[in-house]
């Protein structure tokens, strides 16, 4: 048997070919009652909703009474974790930023990125990975290495 | 090159779901769940002599909005799911497809047996061009993999776990249970039990029941590959799939040689399927239908966004048994001189932790060059360098036999005489 081969899967890089937007659906609460839910009220009833759906319609948009209670935005995502922002007391503007806030993330869990520069890559490098023994000009005469 | 045109038969593919209109009360009598049909179309046989008793307040025609009467979502419910108009967004798909074709894609056979409304017709085109566009990718890109690499690079690709992941991550839901009551966005199938899951009131696993046994394969002499004739590579470039997979007897091949059926008696007599083989058959029956409404191009484009574009190192699909055999058969071949190792560098020969470079040389030539942890480790990494920088030769501009047939002329592509026979 000269060679065999090993079954594996091609991993995905959203944004290469085809990119896939991770937020799905957004769920709106309001309450007809309390203060707190009067900006999310007034942004409800603002065009900025409509035109955020027509702009976006892969994500799913539903809006539902919530009462006494404050205003929640809850994001679903893809990989089937939400994410809940609280608009208590914001403005309608505010709330767009949560909003947009909501779309752009990917549903992970918010990670700290150390090291400063952080490149992540599936490719290995081109350079490869330094080793003592290419490079220099090195001869071995013996048990002496002499380097030029 | 003549493209086929398959706009023009796709009708009979095509026609009841993207035409949604009154046919649903047909539909409905279809599923009644009656003993037997009253309703009797184009049929010429005699009328069944036994009477039924009627119910007296059978008087009222069944509630045309009762979808639950159905064992699928109805295509006339496709534009009012929301789900499936963002699937339609999300995957910027060709506005030519229509969102109740995207909802025929998502029922499996498992769901639905109809094949009028369920996704088999469109998975079956879908899977031959996934086929064909990914192995035509990879053997004009590696021209000299061997056989079985390029079957595990198209698996890696378009198999079915890929598919499964694809489904995923397009953010498909599943129905837990298929009907006609369900929002058309979701996957529609019946699933399989899991294997270890023990039959009521017994303490027998499912897997261990007789009748759940291995479905039949198509090459010839079936009962006797079963008991482990051995299959070489090249006989699955003729009896396999696209991924050196056996093909199993399906429901067309037993409605067109129903003989076939009785030998195969032990089938199972409900199929149901596992959530990677309704997503397959969903991912293929989307390709399908791109094809089918959007045309080739489209098909195309929308191959190379999800699949071609995914991420795959060829270079760890390889796994050999004796690289330095296969190598020193290789230069035989193709005439070069008889490969032979020699020693580059070392440092700790008496340490812990010695290491050698070995390179592996024909004539004055570097075939490759490896490091490891002993003489011999060195050599074989040697080896692998140099067949692997042999097989994975790829020039430098690539051509599809399938661009052909958009105009531009056709260039012949390197064909390799193939792997080395050891």
């Amino acid at each position: 048997m000269p060679v065999t081969a090993l079954r594996t899967t091609s991993t995905a890089q959203n944004g290469v070919g085809a990119f896939i937007l991770q937020c799905k659906r957004l769920d709106f609460h309001y309450c007809d009652q309390w203060g707190s839910s009067k900006g999310m009220n007034t942004f409800l009833c603002s065009p900025l909703i409509a035109s955020f759906a027509k702009a976006h319609p892969q994500i799913t948009i539903h809006i539902s009474p919530r009462p006494n209670t404050h205003p929640i935005i809850r994001g679903t995502y893809i990989n089937g974790r939400e994410k809940v922002i609280c608009v208590r007391n914001l403005e309608k503007e505010q709330i767009l930023q949560k909003v947009e806030l909501l779309r752009d993330a990917n549903g992970e869990k918010v990670k700290r990125v150390k090291g400063g520069r952080v490149v992540g890559s599936l490719n290995e490098g081109v350079r490869g990975v330094w080793d003592p023994f290419h490079g220099g000009n090195k001869d071995i005469l013996g048990d002496r290495i002499v380097i030029n | 090159m003549k493209g086929l045109r398959l706009l023009r038969w796709s009708g009979s593919v095509l026609s009841p779901r993207t035409r949604p209109c009154c046919f649903l009360h047909k539909y409905q009598y279809q599923y009644r769940a009656q003993p037997f049909n009253l309703f009797r179309l184009q049929s010429s046989a005699a009328v069944p002599t036994r009477t039924i008793p009627e119910p007296e307040d059978d008087t009222l025609p069944p509630d045309p909005t009762d979808y639950t009467l159905l064992p699928s979502p109805p295509p006339s419910r496709a534009h009012s799911s929301a789900r499936l108009s963002a699937l339609h967004a999300r995957l910027v798909l060709p506005p030519r497809l229509p969102l109740e074709t995207l909802a025929r894609c998502l029922i499996d056979p498992s769901a639905d047996v109809n094949p009028n409304f369920n996704n088999a017709s469109l998975s079956i085109l879908g899977h031959d061009l996934l086929g064909y566009y990914t192995s035509e990718a990879i053997l004009c890109r590696y021209p000299r993999l061997p056989t079985e690499v390029t079957l595990a690079a198209v698996y890696a690709y378009c198999g079915s776990k890929t598919l499964a992941a694809i489904t995923r991550e397009w953010g498909v839901e599943v129905a837990a249970a298929p009907g006609g009551e369900v929002d058309p966005g979701f996957l529609q199938c019946a699933r399989q039990e899991a294997g270890n899951a023990s039959v009521n009131g017994t303490g027998t696993q499912l897997k261990d029941l007789s009748n759940l046994s291995e479905e039949v394969s198509t090459r010839p002499n079936p009962e006797q590959q079963m008991r482990g004739w051995r299959q070489g590579a090249s006989s699955k470039t003729v009896y396999d799939d696209y991924f050196g997979d056996e093909i199993k007897r399906t429901e067309t091949d037993y409605s067109e040689r129903p003989e076939l059926r009785q030998e195969d008696a032990q089938r199972k007599a409900e199929r149901r399927v596992t959530l990677e083989q309704a997503s397959t058959g969903f991912v293929r029956a989307l390709m399908g239908a791109v094809y089918l409404h959007a045309g080739k191009k489209a098909c195309y484009n929308f191959f190379k966004a999800h699949v071609l574009s995914r991420h795959l190192d060829v270079s760890r699909l390889f796994e050999f048994r004796q690289p330095t055999r296969d190598l020193s058969k290789l230069c035989a071949r193709e005439g070069f001189e008889s490969p032979v190792a020699r020693m580059l560098s070392e440092t700790g020969r008496k340490s812990r932790h010695p290491v050698f470079v070995v390179g592996v040389f024909a004539g004055k030539d570097k075939l490759g060059e490896g490091s490891g942890g002993s003489l011999d480790e060195a050599r074989i990494r040697a080896a692998v360098g140099a067949l692997k920088g042999w097989y994975l030769y790829s020039p430098l501009e690539v051509r599809v036999p399938s661009e052909a047939t958009e105009g531009k002329p056709w260039e012949p592509v390197l064909v390799d005489g193939g792997e080395v026979v050891v």
